[in-house]
C-alpha cells in the first residue's frame, strides 16, 4: 500500500479507532523518552556537570 | 482518553462549563490520520457568574482536583492525559466552539471543532507545526475550501491566508 493510500485509510477510521491509535502513539513516545532518560546515567550527568568551566 | 472525555462531560452536566470543543492535534485527528500528541486542547465556554464579567478557570481546576486530577503547569491531568482548557479569546474561537460537530468516542458524546475552524485557528496561531497541519488538511481534501474562505473572510484572515498560499502553496498552484 502506498503512503498516500495508507494516510487515506487511516483518515477514514472512526474517531474511536483514531483515539486508540493516539493513545498507542502517546505510550510509544513516553517509552522512548523514558529509555532516553535511563540511558543517561547519574555518573555521566555528574561527569558532565564537573567538566563545566566556572564562569 | 474516553475517561478524559467522561470527566469533561460530567463537568459540563454539573454546570461547571457550558459548551466545549476539542481543538488542536486531537481535534485535527477527527479529520486526518492520527499524529502523535501529548496533550488535549479543550476550548470551553464558561458560565459567567452574576455580577462579574471576569472569566476564571478556577471552578474547573477546583472541580477536577477534587476528583483526583492533578495540575501540571498550564495543564490539568485527567485520566492520564494532560488537558489544557482554553476559554475562547476572540470571535473566531467563539464561533468554533458554537459550531462544533457532535461525535462519539466509544459511545460517548463529544464535540470537535469543524475542519474550517481548526485550519483558521492554526493559520492565526502560525507556528511551523500549525502550517504543517494546514497542509495536511489541504492535501487530504479534509476541508471545504468555500466554507474555509467564508470563515477566513469573517475573521479578517484573508491577508494571512494569501501570505500562507504564497509561501507554501505556490509550487502546487504553478
Amino acid at each position: 500500500m502506498s503512503k498516500p493510500e495508507m494516510r487515506k485509510k487511516l483518515a477514514s477510521l472512526s474517531f474511536t479507532e483514531k483515539i486508540k491509535i493516539l493513545e498507542k502513539l502517546r505510550d510509544r513516545s513516553r517509552a522512548i523518552a523514558a529509555s532516553r532518560t535511563r540511558s543517561v546515567s547519574p555518573e555521566a550527568t555528574a561527569s558532565q556537570e564537573n567538566s563545566k568551566q566556572p564562569e | 482518553m474516553k475517561r478524559t472525555f467522561e470527566m469533561i462531560n460530567r463537568m459540563q452536566a454539573d454546570g461547571v462549563i457550558s459548551q466545549y470543543a476539542i481543538g488542536g492535534a486531537v481535534g485535527a485527528t477527527f479529520y486526518l490520520e492520527p499524529s502523535a500528541t501529548l496533550d488535549v486542547d479543550i476550548f470551553v465556554t464558561l458560565p459567567v457568574a452574576s455580577g462579574s464579567s471576569l472569566l476564571s478557570l478556577t471552578p474547573i481546576y477546583e472541580y477536577l482536583t477534587a476528583r483526583g486530577c492533578r495540575v501540571e503547569g498550564e495543564y490539568i491531568v485527567i485520566a492520564d492525559w494532560p488537558v489544557q482548557f482554553l476559554p475562547p479569546i476572540d470571535s473566531l474561537e467563539q464561533e468554533a466552539v458554537a459550531e462544533a460537530v457532535q461525535t462519539e468516542v466509544e459511545g460517548l458524546n463529544t464535540w470537535v471543532m469543524r475542519a474550517e475552524h481548526l485550519v483558521a485557528i492554526a493559520l492565526r496561531t502560525g507556528r511551523a507545526k500549525d502550517y504543517a497541519r494546514i497542509l495536511q488538511f489541504l492535501e487530504q481534501n479534509a476541508v471545504d475550501r468555500k466554507k474555509l474562505n467564508q470563515v477566513l473572510n469573517r475573521h479578517a484572515l484573508i491577508p494571512k491566508w494569501k501570505r500562507f498560499e504564497t509561501k507554501y502553496l505556490r509550487e502546487t498552484n504553478e
